[in-house]
């Protein structure tokens, strides 16, 4: 599933930049100014960069089966791609815009209605033009209900809206962490 | 009829009239970003339709829809169309996704038009492609595995 060991260098990433805590705050920001997200209230747990965790609270448009209590596919898509483009962020020496270029959900097991969704993602490799992720879902401990790989554009600092990565951090102490 | 689709009768009923938004009407997250269905004009199948609300939007820059809420669209467009493409009433379960994105979904009605590549007899592949303005410019393609259950006999 996710390697623990892969070392983070390897993969291109800097371990510079803001603490975990300055980025779970700025991560909470960035869910919180996504209208979809804020809809669904998603939450973001902890980070460590480039790993992120988020939680999905329950509500009942989640479901996909009303009869058996299934949650929609649809919602584990949405939340891997979440989860994975959050994790692209702040893999970045400074945050681009990156959109997704492709995402592979693969379903091991349904996820249960009432239950808070969990969401982890990492960065597998960072290159000048695509970020490599990938994230696992769960809601109980061991036991995966989906895994993604998505990969994502860098656009660069050219094409990312000036203030882009400050809106993110403004009044967040960078060293929080 | 429990009216709903683990209950053949009504699966096979709804099926055999082209009662996609009676399916629809069931799937709440389906609901909540705004799917629906009509005719293709030139009787070429379903074509789905995605609202643009501002609460699907996943980048207010721009501003475009939340690709995960297009991928969640497509993906309830492949599982229905293959519901009613198949050889007699069974329900679908994802196996796995995979989304190609081609384009920005700018905030405008999204539309999805699928097509059934394979059915075996447990498993069906189904290809599904998203466009706004202008069918010969995808926003996104996307596939997906099925594997093929058949629904309860209530009276069995």
């Amino acid at each position: 599933m996710i390697p623990d060991d892969l070392d983070d260098e390897a993969a291109g990433f800097r371990a510079t930049g803001p603490g975990p805590d300055a980025w779970r705050t700025a991560l909470n920001r960035f869910v919180a100014v996504i209208p979809h997200t804020r809809e669904l209230g998603l939450e973001v747990v902890s980070v460590t960069p480039p790993n992120v965790t988020m939680r999905l609270p329950w509500r009942d448009e989640l479901l996909g089966d009303t009869t058996r209590g299934l949650v929609h596919g649809g919602v584990l898509t949405m939340l891997l791609d979440t989860v994975c483009g959050s994790a692209v962020l702040c893999s970045l020496p400074a945050p681009e815009v990156c959109p997704t270029l492709d995402l592979r959900v693969d379903h091991y097991r349904p996820a249960l209605a009432r239950l808070p969704i969990m969401a982890r993602a990492r960065v597998l490799r960072v290159t000048e033009s695509i970020v490599f992720t990938e994230g696992i879902l769960w809601q109980e401990p061991e036991r995966p209900i989906a895994r993604g790989t998505g990969n994502f554009v860098r656009l660069g600092s050219r094409n990312t809206p000036p203030g882009f990565g400050e809106a993110l951090f403004s009044g967040v102490d960078d060293h929080a962490g | 009829m429990q009216d709903d689709f683990h209950d053949v009768t009504w699966l096979t009923k709804t099926r055999a009239e082209g009662d996609v938004a009676s399916w629809l009407a069931r799937l709440p997250y389906a609901r909540f970003i705004g799917i629906s269905a009509s005719p293709d004009g030139e009787g070429n199948g379903l074509i789905y339709r995605l609202e643009p609300h501002e609460y699907n939007v996943g980048n207010v820059l721009l501003p475009a829809i939340h690709g995960g809420v297009v991928a969640a669209f497509m993906e309830t467009a492949g599982t229905l169309d293959l519901m009613l493409a198949a050889r007699e009433p069974r329900l679908p379960r994802i196996i796995d996704f995979s989304i190609d994105y081609l384009r920005t979904a700018r905030v405008v009605p999204t539309h999805a038009r699928c097509t059934l590549l394979r059915e075996g007899r447990r498993l069906a592949n189904v290809k599904v492609t998203a466009w706004q303005a202008n069918e010969e410019k995808p926003v996104a393609t996307a596939r997906l595995h099925f594997v093929l259950s058949t629904p309860e006999d209530p009276s069995g």
